[in-house]
């Protein structure tokens, strides 16, 4: 094993080993996602992250011109502009100028552009004392350590520590009380200020418009800072342009709603140009960091992540970030974005390991204010280091060797079924391994592979449709064709009743997910042909999905793999068309007749699947055909944070991550005392299923057409 | 004319966040009003519309110790800081100050109490609006620095507890004042 990797597992555990941290965090994302809701009650969020995506998209496609618009505007405005082409650079660039200058303290606000460049240490070696400002940055400065978070970077720390922290300062104990605390931060900054030979602040935004930036703060230090020093620094990523004040006031109205659930913060500050100092002029000037940026421009498949407006969100609604925190599921920049901003600020080694630890919920993608597809960029960045650094032998060999040969594939799961007998005895369920392999089934059961897989029972199921309204092919995926074929069996027996003819196209293979999301594009491609050919070989009305994402990648993912094949391009289209899940497709497309189901009176929770919900955007109908089947449908708390299954995430990857992220479920489920949890996803079934049974737990796990089908007349 | 739907409107975003709203009548009422809440030395930089006003004649009276030169070695020991008003924002409950002269900015950023004496007339829907008035300033004026202020100072730095008054103002007090001023370019 790595160094590195050693390290990054160390870090994982210490995070696990302090449930504290846990806690805050989760308290701090429920907190987070009312007060959000409660902020943008009277907005539209979706009009505000479309337009913030465009006035930056503006920029990504125009980027030298409003570069030099910016330019030109804040020198006329009497700025000193330094275009930045990397870390080393603006260092320089700024302790060269604290030197020339005799500055001996700088007093700085926050600026996550000075962490990525690593500023304080380089004033340090050049005998200038950085001091931070802003109270975050100011305790993390003291116990020498670095943000867990964008916008709160000490949310890891707890009073009685930044306590200690300011008792050292003072020299007299301080209690832990937070008022007093801030108190203390008030008093012992004050001075730093006033002494202050120069100020650096960031800016959220460079307005090319006017040459002008903006900051949007709470504190008020940046206030100070960037007032009371005769020289101000603004050290500004060239991320932060924006074509006009109207884009502008966009990302002021929508920042702080997303960053904090504020209405808006306590300052918004604009500043243009050199403005009055005591009796002369401030010397003011604007470091413009690139950095890796103009790197990520160029990147089609990555670019996107130039949109960010850095409001942390999300970090903040993360099942990882909220498991593990940010000096581990991170390097500069924390969370989703962070893990991209490192690929190309910091290197893909340093990103290397965070790539993997996002576990593809796409909770992200749905509170972030640019729209950018976080999840999807992060699996590009998987794949490049997949190719660059290897995806580790086995894995390769396996991918390319069996997942791409189907015969080869579907003949060692049937040999599987065989060989698992001495530790299934005969059972659906494995619930301990020997050996080595024990820590899989240490806290999750796991099924056994079915005696006889789907595509073999197929023949043997009846189907009795006098007048098909639809016939359709059923794509089963991996888990419903070879561990629970009987979710076939009532998908059959539902859509027949609702006159529907299903068929099982034999030729189908693996949806290639596994494979891609470890990073082997090559094999996820070859898959993608395999099963666009399969699927349309009938021609049928419908392609119906009970794996929500199997059905991204029948909607997605294939449509991307193949858009440059000019023979494939237009049939993975058409698949991409054809394919919807089954509760879509029963509740939408064939939108059953009161009467339909028979009535079951059990209690029952549904657990939202990531990528059914954040992907396919269907959630409201399995709740309806639940309720319409007579269920008495209750909801569970975080009804759609992930199970923290996420295919080999919770194998192989970061199991003790994914255990963490099931116990959390597993506790949203116990509190609803339903008896029944259902779910339309076999990875969830398997990941519940198997939680649940450890625990001992009576709780049923069901797919939702399971349960319909158990309500038929 | 003052519009009374936006002055509600703005009295419940600022309250919301910690400020004070009061209304007053004159300029004797203002000086009453912030004599009688600070006890130390007032800042009072250069403003159009509190000179046409006499607020530092009416503050005298009151014997109030006013800060109205060298503002940079006295501000850090004044007790509060007072100013006009460009406009405010009612969607928010922001009042938007001018702040170029620097004068304006260690008035309202050192000492723990601000008072902002604003127009109501001049409180305009939404942040939406206020650009076309911030386009005006960027063109009158070749370097500038404008500040929205909403509420007082605060953070939630440690363990996300909203504690008010780190290092700006601790107290915002925004006096309405009907007929104080109707140019959103003057303070």
């Amino acid at each position: 094993m790595k160094q590195r990797t050693r390290e990054y597992k160390q870090r994982i555990d210490q995070a696990l080993a302090t449930p504290k941290l846990q806690e805050a965090l989760h308290k701090f994302g429920d907190a987070f996602v009312a007060a959000r809701a409660k902020a943008f009650a009277d907005y539209d969020f979706e009009a505000l992250r479309t337009a913030i995506a465009a006035a930056k998209n503006k920029i990504l496609e125009n980027r030298q011109h409003y570069l030099d618009q910016f330019i030109e505007n804040a020198t006329a405005a009497g700025a000193t502009v330094f275009l930045a082409k990397d870390a080393d650079d603006a260092n320089r660039y700024i302790t060269d100028l604290a030197q020339q200058r005799g500055v001996k303290l700088v007093a700085k606000s926050k600026s996550m552009a000075s962490e990525e460049i690593h500023l304080n240490q380089a004033l340090e070696k050049a005998g200038i004392k950085p001091l931070e400002t802003d109270l975050g940055e100011w305790i993390i400065q003291l116990a020498g350590q670095r943000p867990s978070h964008m916008v709160m970077p000490a949310i890891h720390m707890f009073k009685e520590e930044v306590a200690d922290l300011f008792s050292k300062v003072t020299g007299k104990t301080e209690p832990s009380e937070i008022e007093h605390l801030v108190r203390v931060a008030r008093e012992q900054l004050r001075q730093g200020y006033l002494d202050a030979d120069m100020g650096i602040s960031g800016a959220n935004m460079a307005i090319a418009e006017t040459g002008g930036l903006a900051l949007v703060t709470n504190e008020g230090n940046a206030r100070l800072c960037t007032t009371l020093p005769k020289i101000h620094v603004a050290l500004v990523g060239t991320e932060k342009l924006v074509p006009t004040l109207e884009d502008a006031a966009t990302i002021i109205k929508t920042l702080p709603k997303n960053a904090t659930g504020q209405a808006i913060t306590s300052y918004i500050t604009w500043i243009r140009g050199a403005v009055p100092c005591g009796d002369e002029e401030k010397e003011l000037h604007i470091v413009l960091l690139d950095n890796g940026r103009s790197a990520l421009a160029k990147s089609e498949r990555c670019k996107d992540a130039l949109r960010c407006i850095k409001c942390g969100a999300c970090a903040n609604v993360c099942p990882v970030y909220q498991t593990v925190g940010g000096h581990v599921f991170g390097h500069v920049y924390i969370g989703a974005i962070g893990i991209i901003l490192t690929a190309f600020f910091h290197g893909l080694d340093k990103a290397t390991e965070i790539v993997r630890a996002c576990i593809g919920c796409r909770a992200c993608v749905e509170v972030c204010p640019s729209g950018i597809d976080l999840e999807s960029i992060i699996l590009h960045l998987r794949e490049t280091i997949g190719e660059e650094e290897g995806i580790g032998t086995g894995k390769s060999l396996v991918f390319r060797k069996v997942l791409r040969n189907r015969a080869l594939f579907h003949s060692l799961l049937r040999a599987a079924s065989k060989l698992q007998k001495p530790v299934t005895r005969g059972e659906r369920t494995i619930r301990h391994l020997p050996l080595f392999f024990s820590s899989l089934t240490e806290w999750r059961s796991l099924p056994a592979v079915a005696e006889k897989p789907l595509r073999d029972l197929w023949k043997d199921i009846p189907q009795q449709v006098e007048k098909p309204r639809y016939t359709v092919a059923f794509y089963a995926g991996c888990l419903n064709d070879f561990v629970y074929p009987e979710m076939g069996e009532d998908l059959v027996k539902v859509l027949n009743r609702l006159d529907v003819k299903v068929t099982f196209p034999q030729k189908q293979n693996c949806c290639g997910v596994p494979a891609l999301y470890s990073g082997d594009s090559e094999t996820a491609v070859e898959l993608a042909r395999q099963n666009v050919a399969a699927m349309l070989e009938d021609a049928p009305d419908y392609v119906v999905t009970t794996c929500p994402t199997c059905t991204m990648a029948l909607q997605r993912d294939f449509v991307e793999h193949l858009k440059d094949n000019p023979v494939w391009a237009a049939k993975a289209e058409l698949l991409a068309e054809k394919t919807i899940d089954v509760a879509g497709f029963i509740s939408n497309v064939l939108q059953p007749e009161e009467g339909t189901f028979g009535k079951v009176t059990e209690k029952v929770t549904y657990h939202d699947s990531c990528h059914l919900k954040r992907g396919a955007g269907v959630w409201q109908e399995p709740r309806q055909l639940l309720t319409q089947s007579g269920h008495e449908l209750v909801e569970m708390e975080h009804a759609d944070r992930c199970c923290g299954f996420g295919g080999s995430y919770s194998f192989s990857s970061h199991p003790d991550i994914a255990r963490r992220i099931l116990e959390d479920k597993l506790n949203d489920i116990k509190q609803t005392e339903a008896a029944c949890v259902a779910m339309d996803c076999p990875g969830c079934l398997l990941q519940l299923a198997g939680g649940l049974d450890k625990t001992g737990s009576k709780v049923r796990v069901k797919h939702t057409i399971e349960l319909l089908a158990e309500s038929l007349k | 004319m003052p519009n009374k739907k936006n002055i509600e409107r703005f009295s419940t975003a600022a309250n919301a966040v910690g400020a004070v709203v009061a209304s007053l009548t004159d300029a004797a009422e203002a000086a009453t009003y912030i004599s009688e809440h600070v006890a130390g030395a007032i800042i009072l930089p250069p403003s159009s519309s509190l000179e046409r006003l006499g607020l530092a004649n009416e503050l005298a009276k009151h014997d109030s110790e006013l800060i109205q030169d060298e503002f940079r070695t006295k501000a850090a020991q004044a007790s509060a800081g007072v100013t006009g008003a460009n406009f405010a924002i009612a969607e928010t409950g922001s009042v938007v100050l001018e702040s170029t002269p620097e004068a304006t900015r260690l008035a309202s950023t050192l000492p723990e109490k601000h008072f902002v004496l604003l127009d109501p007339s001049k409180i305009i829907d939404d942040g939406d609006d206020a650009v076309p008035l911030l386009r005006r300033f960027h063109q009158e004026q070749p370097r500038n620095f404008l500040a929205y202020l909403t509420g007082p100072s605060r953070t939630a730095d440690i363990e996300r507890v909203l504690t008010i008054g780190v290092h700006g103002p601790r107290e915002l007090h925004i006096l309405l004042l009907d007929g104080l001023s109707d140019d959103p370019l003057e303070n």
